[in-house]
């Protein structure tokens, strides 16, 4: 199987708001697929349907082989996927170590995966005493991605992993998701297009809640017209 | 960091404020007074803490507000009263509601089974609704024939009022046993476990959407297995567990009265939030409207089955001696002779009001804290009041939690109630007073703040201890000749009075945070 996810035309809704109508795409496994789009095109809304954290109406999202729409949230979670999400949510009431071992599924996950968590960001060691917030938002940010990491996922969606970091940072940041990209599928959004092509090998174009084109990323980087006309000026 | 030091240095300066009041306070008392009013005032706030905890966790993740949660106070009262004065209704009672429960948690089965029925959406309303009333139309077609031994509220040689008096003199009466007459023992218990699993089905069947593609396995079956044997075996050694309860120390059942009230508080909990709270989550206004009146549903409850009359709880017998070397002097005397006062500088102290129901209260803050700051399920909570999506998202089933939480939460209330009883006596309005002292104490501690709830709880006792001392010996007022005496209803007075300088000081209680 080449595709670890697909979208098939869902159509999802957050509240009563119909955010989503219409994205179709697929994940093809082992690489990276950025999702691009203005803001509000509903590129977060998109990660939050094959979570099961915005309630898919129509169409469906099958992940390695299992329709899962419609499952609540933690049992999709539990399957294998990692959620990196926009604002990072780092527990403020709970130490950095704590923030790592909730996302246990299995006892001594973490134990498992500490050496190569501390290799993706070693200045977390550092702080594993402190609390979540009373870190720079680069590391929480890389906090939020240890976190992903610590269980089992096959699947990681990131959302918006540059958002509001200085270039320096953004730069480690690249690294660290190319690195841990050979583990394991990631799904991506992101604003900032010089990053995600940096990073992506697949894009997938979201306007207006509907998914406008895809394709590999170096076609579209070829492309200055589509990224011009979708993307706005880059 | 600098706003959080502000903070701090205004909480310490109601703190110091708070200390000088009480310094005043006290000044114009004896120490002996000072003495009992303070070790009174940890009694009441420990009381209030164990409601007021309860209230403060569930709000905390759930964003709930349990406005039943003074009511379910009184009930764990009730309960426990009722395990220790009257152990063969008890045992009676016991079968019933354990089969009850036993349909009922077979929900998750139910749950599989109706996601797989396809109907529309107004077959399905109209089918879920006449299997839940089926079921428990069937349900009280059973009860009512089940034999239950209890007391008559219309006789007052057989009311509440008399058993506990007569238990209060030492004297237990066994009262005769009932029979299986108007159905047979078979027929009552088939027909409790079928109607609430229809009621069940029903239930499962109205909420489908949320339960699809939940997994069977054979742990799902363990709870309704044993909950089903237990109920079979206090049906079928009914007697002999009754004159055992009956022979047993006072203090064991005490300690047994206890645990059932806790326990029933758990279940309560479990119920209230997994059928009448979780279809409310997104609906704040109605939540409220729910649980107050639940709250009253639960007062008439108790009202009809126990009648309105105060009455009390005798203390156990390790609370109650007084021959020998009592009032005790020393740790090794109060042992001995069990004594129920002891002398504390030139004082007597009582020791189940004014040591134990302190110290119980101590030992739960205490283990609540580990609970919360040591435990993975306190990891699991702190994360859930910030963030719920996120921790789903991690894949930890949130609304299990919830349930926890919640059962927890009301556990606490209803351990309060039976902790508090044998002090303070049993009255259909003990809840009220309670919850408005609760909320206060939250209110001054920080709504969602555990050590504000200890906090706020023990500000709360205190004063209310010291303005009922200064109502016995009154306060002089300085330049005249006057004496003042608060009078009983300023007590509650004085606790909203140190709320609203609190609150108009620091808006987020003493320990609270700043949302």
């Amino acid at each position: 199987m080449s595709n670890i996810l697909e979208v098939k035309n869902i159509h999802s809704f957050i509240n009563q708001f119909h955010i989503l109508q219409d994205v179709d795409f697929v994940v093809p496994k082992g690489s990276i697929t950025a999702l691009l789009g203005r803001n509000g095109a509903g590129k977060t809304t998109t990660l939050k349907s094959i979570l099961g954290l915005a309630s898919v109406r129509e169409g469906k999202v099958i992940f390695e082989g299992r329709e899962v729409q419609g499952m609540p949230p933690f049992e999709i979670a539990a399957l294998g996927i990692g959620f990196v999400p926009e604002h990072r949510a780092i527990f403020r009431d709970l130490s950095v170590e704590e923030n790592l071992k909730i996302a246990e599924r299995n006892k001594g996950d973490l134990d498992r995966k500490r050496t190569f968590i501390f290799d993706l960001f070693p200045d977390l060691k550092k702080f594993l005493n402190l609390r979540g917030t009373e870190l720079s938002g680069g590391q929480q940010q890389m906090l939020a991605i240890a976190r992903a990491l610590v269980a089992d996922n096959s699947l990681l969606l990131i959302d918006e992993p540059s958002e509001g970091l200085a270039p320096v940072i953004i730069e480690h940041m690249i690294d660290a998701i190319r690195q841990l990209s050979e583990q394991s599928t990631v799904v991506l959004v992101e604003q900032n297009f010089l990053v995600a092509s940096k990073l992506a090998k697949y894009f997938v174009i979201i306007e207006e809640g509907k998914s406008v084109a895809s394709g590999l990323m170096k076609d579209l980087e070829a492309d200055k017209a589509m990224i011009h006309r979708y993307l706005g000026a880059a | 960091m600098k706003t959080n030091l502000r903070k701090n240095s205004k909480a310490i300066i109601i703190l110091v404020i708070i200390a000088a009041f009480l310094f005043v306070a006290a000044r114009g008392m004896s120490g002996r007074d000072v003495l009992i009013t303070v070790l009174r005032g940890f009694s009441t706030g420990s009381v209030t803490f164990l409601v007021a905890a309860g209230f403060s966790l569930i709000f905390g993740l759930l964003d709930v507000l349990n406005l039943a949660q003074g009511t379910l106070y009184m009930i764990g009262a009730y309960v426990g009263w009722t395990v220790y004065v009257r152990p063969d209704t008890f045992i009676d009672v016991l079968t019933p509601v354990l089969l009850i429960l036993a349909g009922f948690s077979l929900s998750a089965l139910w749950g599989r089974l109706a996601s797989r029925i396809q109907l529309a959406p107004k077959a399905r309303k109209i089918i879920s609704w006449l299997l839940i009333l089926a079921g428990f139309g069937l349900l009280a077609l059973v009860l009512t024939r089940y034999p239950i031994a209890i007391w008559n509220l219309n006789n007052y040689s057989e009311s509440p009022i008399t058993y506990s008096y007569m238990a209060d003199q030492g004297l237990r009466i066994i009262p005769a046993e009932v029979t299986f007459e108007k159905i047979s023992p078979f027929l009552a218990l088939a027909g409790l476990l079928v109607s609430s699993a229809i009621s069940a089905f029903g239930i499962a069947l109205l909420n489908r959407d949320e339960s699809r593609s939940q997994t069977i396995n054979w742990r799902k079956f363990l709870v309704p297995a044993l909950l089903l044997l237990g109920g079979i075996l206090a049906v079928v050694f009914n007697a002999q567990i009754t004159s055992w309860m009956y022979a047993m120390s006072t203090n064991w059942l005490f300690v047994i009265a206890i645990l059932i009230a806790i326990l029933s508080g758990v279940g309560l909990g479990a119920l209230m939030e997994t059928t009448l709270i979780r279809p409310l989550y997104n609906r704040p206004i109605y939540q409220l409207m729910l649980t107050l009146g639940l709250g009253t549903i639960g007062l008439q409850i108790v009202q009809a089955v126990w009648g309105r009359p105060e009455f009390v709880w005798p203390k156990p017998e390790f609370f109650t001696g007084t021959g020998g070397a009592c009032p005790a002097t020393n740790l090794a005397d109060l042992l001995e002779y069990n004594c129920s006062t002891v002398f504390l500088l030139g004082g007597r102290v009582r020791v189940y009001d004014e040591i134990f129901i302190p110290i119980v209260g101590i030992i739960v803050l205490i283990v609540v804290w580990i609970l919360l700051k040591r435990s993975r399920i306190g990891m699991i909570i702190r994360a859930g009041v910030q963030d719920r999506q996120m921790v789903e998202a991690l894949g930890i089933n949130v609304r299990r939690v919830f349930t926890l939480v919640f059962a927890l939460g009301v556990g606490l209330a209803t351990f309060g109630g039976a902790l508090a009883a044998p002090s303070t006596g049993l009255t259909p309005v003990m809840g009220e007073r309670l919850l408005l002292s609760a909320l206060i104490a939250l209110a001054i501690g920080g709504l969602t703040s555990f050590p504000g709830a200890a906090l706020g709880s023990l500000l709360v006792g205190l004063i209310q201890q010291f303005m009922i001392k200064y109502g016995q010996i009154g306060i002089p007022l300085p330049f005249t000749d006057a004496v003042f005496k608060p009078s009983p209803p300023l007590v509650p007075a004085s606790t909203v009075l140190l709320m609203v300088i609190v609150l108009l000081i620091l808006p987020g209680g003493l320990l609270g945070s700043k949302e």
